[in-house]
């Protein structure tokens, strides 16, 4: 199954169901993803991608299944720990800290490094060269930076914790479709750094364009599981993503004789 | 003259409640409604190590920090961490309130005891009022500690994360802060102050075991007034509240001193219900 | 457990009245002093844990301020008496209105506020009291007490001390009375639905804020009358008795007997007055016992005494084999009865949050006998057109019109009573009822019957009760759940609970029905039950606004789809139509372009 090349995954979730309170919404979901790589998680609103995503970082149960980050079972791990083990995760929604600075924002990403506060700032160069803007504002307060920079300094923020997988939910969401392309290209670049991304995202195209694996998922299961390689297709992609449930019959005629 | 020296001391012993509330408050969201026992326990402290067993300031003082902290970080195994929604907390912060009422009165008796101040008592001419050398301390202290608070949250790693955590404890999480263990330090820390105040407030209101309820709702009000989690808001909440009182006293009557305060709180939460120095939030989702 | 399933046999109220009427013979039975003394104590105690429990049980409000209610009623008793009016029956009366009018007086001031801030404010009230009372010194006796309170006359004849144990024996006993009716009848659990939610309970047509103000201002009677009887008692009032221990031990007693429970106040009272008031030569060992049982009481045991009472009893009656048995339900084809649907009319609606437009001139219809969906991609502005709708925003510009008559600007109960009714994404069930009371509470603000009439029982209260409980069995079985109708409402299963609310909104027979995201965490089964509920709906001449992720959900049973995005309408038509707009695939299902 695995291309021979790649390495073992540094993410691992086995079967894994969760939701909120007696409201599951995800109802098994198994993906990987490897050092390096991009997988890209894909479905409709309300297919259970950002459920998925807080039961992998720790903020919701699971109820069932398993998470594994580099080997280590992690699936009863508190979410600050999980961070602790190099797992970060980039919300929906550029929930920085908009009360602080760019550079007091990215020195609290680093929290977990166990470093002086000159000694974070020191680390925080490092983010100043991928995103330059974020160091021309180091003395700004996020709250007051644009739509699309806050994204950019919410993903420097997770990179001061030095992760091995990034989860990143919806970063396009809510930015101007120049921005998205920007922020897109910026995400595809941080697999220079060995680092796993798990992205989740609504706009097909652009995000395929970038992954090395694609998992769609619908009403809380994989729909699909492929590498990008693999897809010779998109339109098998497109059918998956209309309406037909893997294993049911469409509660109505597929729209295929359209 | 000296009525306005005599209520800012009064409005700085309050602050010093509020920054109390206000520490507990960012750091956990809950409202410590045994803030005020917790100081009155520091005063009860202060007086058997200063009067009783007559020990040097520097050893009552940590006398009085470590053993209110201990109350406190018990107050946080029992009373806190075991309840989830808000309003029961505010139920067993004031069981555990009452419970330290009950307790110091065991201890040390329903009398006032006397607290002395390490400054002297003499009193000093200040700008045309006579003043108590406890009552400058008090303003002094409420106003640097404000000043210490402001700085090491800007400062230290710990007091980013704090902020952090105010903000957002779910984002907080999620940088690997440890948002359970912080907020109990945070809360325990909250009686080390507690205690340490003790000491210093202890000279102007006496060792009382009444005292507690009192503090506890003008330090109330000074948090209406300035806004929850506002510590720049404590000191002018400190001073409204101390001169009202003060004031309304001098000129109306003792009677009317607790009245006047309490007209204030009602304005201050029907006109801003937030508070003066905290921006209301104007989508509700 | 013969002996149990005879008892559980007799009518629940036959226990309460033989508790009363114990007490009220205990004087024949020969009580010393004290002991007596201390009953009437616990009689007094447990009248002001009753008020508290019905504004913070069943109103979730934090309204501590009991002692200062007492204060008032004392001290209106005290001062009739000091001036000749000596009867009790008038001194009830008037300390009864005077709290009355004091409860509203601050209920409508402090209920504004959030939780903490109407604590600290009402016990700031009770710590208020020595202060207010030293201000009119002249009549109060200021700091120095009340004294000369004359002996308690009872029309026109005095009262020994076993006439005065009689008097609040009876006072009790038709305070228990009258809660009991309150809180049983649909006031009861409309109450109920306003704790666990203020937005359901205006979505149910209920005013929150006159829901919390009736409440809080009913609650502070039996606190009037406590006072009016203390006294009595001992023919003197001080300051001292209504400080702030005297509030905490209410506080205590509630929580102790189980805050949202009608008996739970007497135990509660009970033991609070011979447990820690033994002691009362120590009063430091009361404040440690108060302080305890409220970090007890608030961490571990939530429903209070009462709350074991009643696991005991469900416990017992399992035993018994008394516990009913849920028959088969295969009901659920019952026919809906025609519905008169308004049209929803939406013109050119905007709406802007700071400077974040989140709906910009929306325009949408949804017509009678149809089944209008809402759909667009997070962020798109549905929940905020939904919100808007109900009356929980207001529109910045444009209108909102059911049947020509004009919703924007009105409060939420206002629109609901205007006949919008809606379910909730996350289903939202108020705690301890059934299931059958819980669908008959959707009747609350359609057809009325007063809080009196329900205390007395009136016959208009008895027919309203009646069609509450023949309506509600009718939309338990069209929904098929008439089996149910006993269950505990809160405790049932996701599906059930949204079919529960969907029950609870076609009681009203109202104009439009919102559903935000039905289906959402339903299974195959359920989604399918729901989606021939709505079909049902429909056919009986229902206007329908379905909010929904579920594309083909949507396309199945839609008639008209309306697509928002960047809170605008990219897309208005029937389903065929929506399915191929090139518009909609790239904006909503974002598969617009091949990647190719």
């Amino acid at each position: 199954m695995t291309a021979p090349l790649s390495p073992e995954p540094v993410l691992r979730v086995r079967n894994l169901a969760t939701g909120y309170g007696d409201l599951r919404v995800v109802w098994d979901v198994s993906l990987d993803v490897r050092p390096g790589e991009l997988t890209v998680l894909l479905g409709r609103n309300g297919a259970g991608k950002t459920s998925t995503l807080r039961a992998v970082a720790g903020l919701n149960k699971a109820s069932a299944g398993s998470v594994e980050l580099a080997g280590a079972d992690v699936t009863r791990t508190p979410a600050h720990r999980r961070v602790r083990q190099g797992l970060a995760y980039v919300q929906e929604g550029k929930r920085v800290f908009h009360r602080q600075t760019v550079e007091q924002n990215l020195v609290v990403g680093g929290y977990t490094r166990g470093m002086s506060r000159s000694a974070l700032r020191a680390e925080a160069e490092g983010i100043y060269e991928i995103f330059p803007v974020l160091g021309d504002k180091r003395n700004v307060l996020a709250g007051d930076m644009s739509g699309g920079q806050q994204q950019m300094l919410a993903i420097g923020q997770a990179l001061m914790a030095a992760p091995k997988v990034l989860l990143l939910d919806e970063p396009s969401g809510g930015l101007a479709p120049v921005i998205v392309g920007q922020v897109m290209e910026q995400v595809a670049r941080l697999r220079e750094h060995g680092i796993g991304v798990l992205l989740v995202e609504q706009a097909l195209e652009a995000s395929i364009r970038v992954a090395d694996h694609i998992v769609v998922l619908d009403m809380g299961r994989v729909l699909v599981s492929v590498r990008k390689d693999d897809l010779d297709d998109i339109a098998t992609l497109r059918e998956a993503y209309f309406g037909r449930r893997a294993g049911h019959e469409p509660l109505r005629s597929s729209p295929d004789d359209r | 003259m000296t009525i306005i020296w005599g209520g800012l001391a009064l409005g700085a012993v309050y602050a010093l409640v509020a920054v109390g509330y206000n520490i507990v408050f960012i750091s956990s969201k809950t409202f410590n409604f045994a803030q005020a026992q917790l100081m009155m326990v520091g005063t009860f402290v202060a007086h058997t190590g200063l009067v009783t067993l007559r020990l040097p300031v520097a050893l009552v003082v940590l006398m009085a920090t470590a053993a209110v902290m201990a109350v406190a970080a018990v107050e946080e195994r029992l009373a806190i961490r075991p309840v989830g929604d808000p309003e029961a907390v505010l139920v067993t912060t004031l069981g555990a309130a009452v419970l330290l009422n009950g307790l110091t009165q065991l201890v040390w008796g329903g009398q006032p005891l006397t607290v002395p101040f390490f400054g002297g008592d003499q009193v000093l001419e200040l700008l045309g009022g006579r003043v108590y050398p406890v009552e400058i301390a008090l303003v002094v202290v409420a106003v640097a500690l404000v000043v210490l608070f402001t700085w090491f949250s800007r400062r230290f790693v710990t007091g980013l994360a704090l902020l952090a955590m105010a903000e957002d404890r779910e984002a907080a999480m999620l940088r690997g802060i440890d948002v359970r263990r912080l907020a109990f330090w945070t809360f325990a820390a909250s009686g080390a102050l507690a205690g340490l105040l003790g000491v210093f407030v202890g000279p102007k209101t006496f060792a009382v075991a009444t005292l507690g309820a009192s503090l506890a709702l003008k330090g109330f009000v000074v948090v209406a007034i300035g806004g929850f989690g506002s510590m720049p808001g404590t000191l002018v909440g400190g001073l409204v509240v101390g001169l009202v009182e003060a004031l309304a006293a001098r000129h109306l009557g003792s009677e009317y001193a607790s009245i006047s305060v309490f007209a204030v709180l009602i304005a201050i939460l029907l006109v801003r219900p937030s508070g003066l120095f905290v921006r209301t939030r104007e989508r509700a989702v | 457990m013969a002996l149990w399933r005879r008892l559980r046999a007799l009518p629940t109220w036959i226990l309460p009245v033989a508790l009363g009427a114990v007490l009220l013979m205990l004087p024949v039975l020969g009580l010393d002093f004290s002991a007596s003394r201390q009953i009437q104590l616990a009689c007094i105690l447990a009248l002001l844990v009753s008020g508290l429990n019905l504004s913070l049980g069943y109103a979730g409000e934090l309204a501590l301020g009991q002692a200062a209610m007492y204060a008032a009623g004392a001290y209106t008793a005290g001062m009739l008496s000091a001036a000749g009016h000596t009867d009790i029956a008038v001194q009830l009366a008037a300390s009864g209105l005077v709290v009355l009018a004091v409860g509203l007086l601050t209920g409508v001031a402090g209920l504004r506020l959030g939780s903490w801030s109407l604590a600290m404010t009402s016990f700031f009230l009770v710590l208020l009291v020595p202060d207010v009372l030293a201000v009119f010194a002249g009549r109060t006796g200021g700091r120095n007490g009340l004294s000369g309170i004359l002996g308690p006359t009872l029309f026109g004849r005095p009262l020994d001390p076993t006439g005065f144990y009689l008097v609040i024996g009876v006072v009790l006993v038709a305070w228990f009375a009258v809660m009991r009716n309150i809180v049983v009848s649909r006031h009861g659990v409309a109450l109920r639905v306003l704790k666990q939610s203020p937005v359901l309970a205006s979505s149910m047509g209920i005013s929150a804020f006159r829901m919390k103000l009736l409440a809080y201002a009913l609650g502070a009677i039996p606190a009037g009358l406590a006072g009016a009887l203390f006294a009595n008692l001992d023919l003197y009032v001080s300051p001292e008795a209504f400080g702030f221990t005297l509030a905490t031990t209410v506080l205590a007693a509630s929580i102790l007997g189980g805050t949202t429970s009608v008996y739970g106040a007497l135990a509660g009272a009970a033991v609070m007055q011979f447990g820690p008031s033994q002691s009362s030569r120590f009063q430091e060992f009361a404040l440690v016992f108060t302080g305890v049982f409220l970090i007890v009481g608030g961490v571990l045991v939530r429903g209070g005494l009462a709350d074991l009472a009643r696991k005991a009893v469900t416990r017992l009656d399992r035993a018994a084999g008394l516990t009913p048995q849920p028959a088969s339900g295969t009901e659920g084809t019952a026919d809906i009865p025609p519905i008169k649907g308004a049209t929803l009319a939406v013109e050119d609606v905007s709406k802007a949050f700071g400077g974040n437009r989140a709906l910009d001139g929306v325009n949408f219809r949804a017509a009678p006998g149809r089944v209008t969906a809402l759909i667009g991609p997070n962020g798109s502005g549905k929940t905020t057109l939904l919100n808007m709708v109900c009356g929980f925003y207001r529109t910045d510009s444009g209108r909102i019109l059911l049947d020509g008559e004009r919703l924007e600007g009105a409060t939420p109960h206002r629109v609901a009573r205007a006949g919008v009714a809606r379910t909730f994404q996350t289903p939202s069930i108020p705690d301890g009822v059934t299931v059958l009371e819980a669908v008959a509470a959707g009747r609350y603000s359609t057809d009325r019957a007063s809080v009196l009439s329900a205390v007395l029982r009136l016959p208009g209260f008895r027919r309203v009760r009646r069609a509450d409980r023949e309506e509600a069995e009718r939309m338990l079985a069209l929904v098929g759940m008439g089996h149910l109708r006993g269950e505990r409402a809160s405790a049932l299963p996701l599906g059930m609970r949204r079919l529960l609310e969907v029950a609870r909104s076609l009681i009203a027979a109202p104009g439009v029905l919102l559903l935000d995201e039905a289906a959402s965490g339903l299974d195959e089964d359920e989604v399918d039950r729901l989606a021939e509920l709505i079909r049902r709906i429909r056919a009986a001449g229902g206007t329908v606004v379905l909010v929904e992720h579920n594309f083909r959900l949507v396309l199945d049973l839609a008639d008209d789809i309306v697509v928002l995005a960047h809170g605008q309408v990219i897309a208005q038509g029937p389903p065929a139509e929506i399915e191929t707009n090139p518009r909609v695939l790239g904006e909503y299902l974002g598969a617009a372009q091949e990647v190719a």
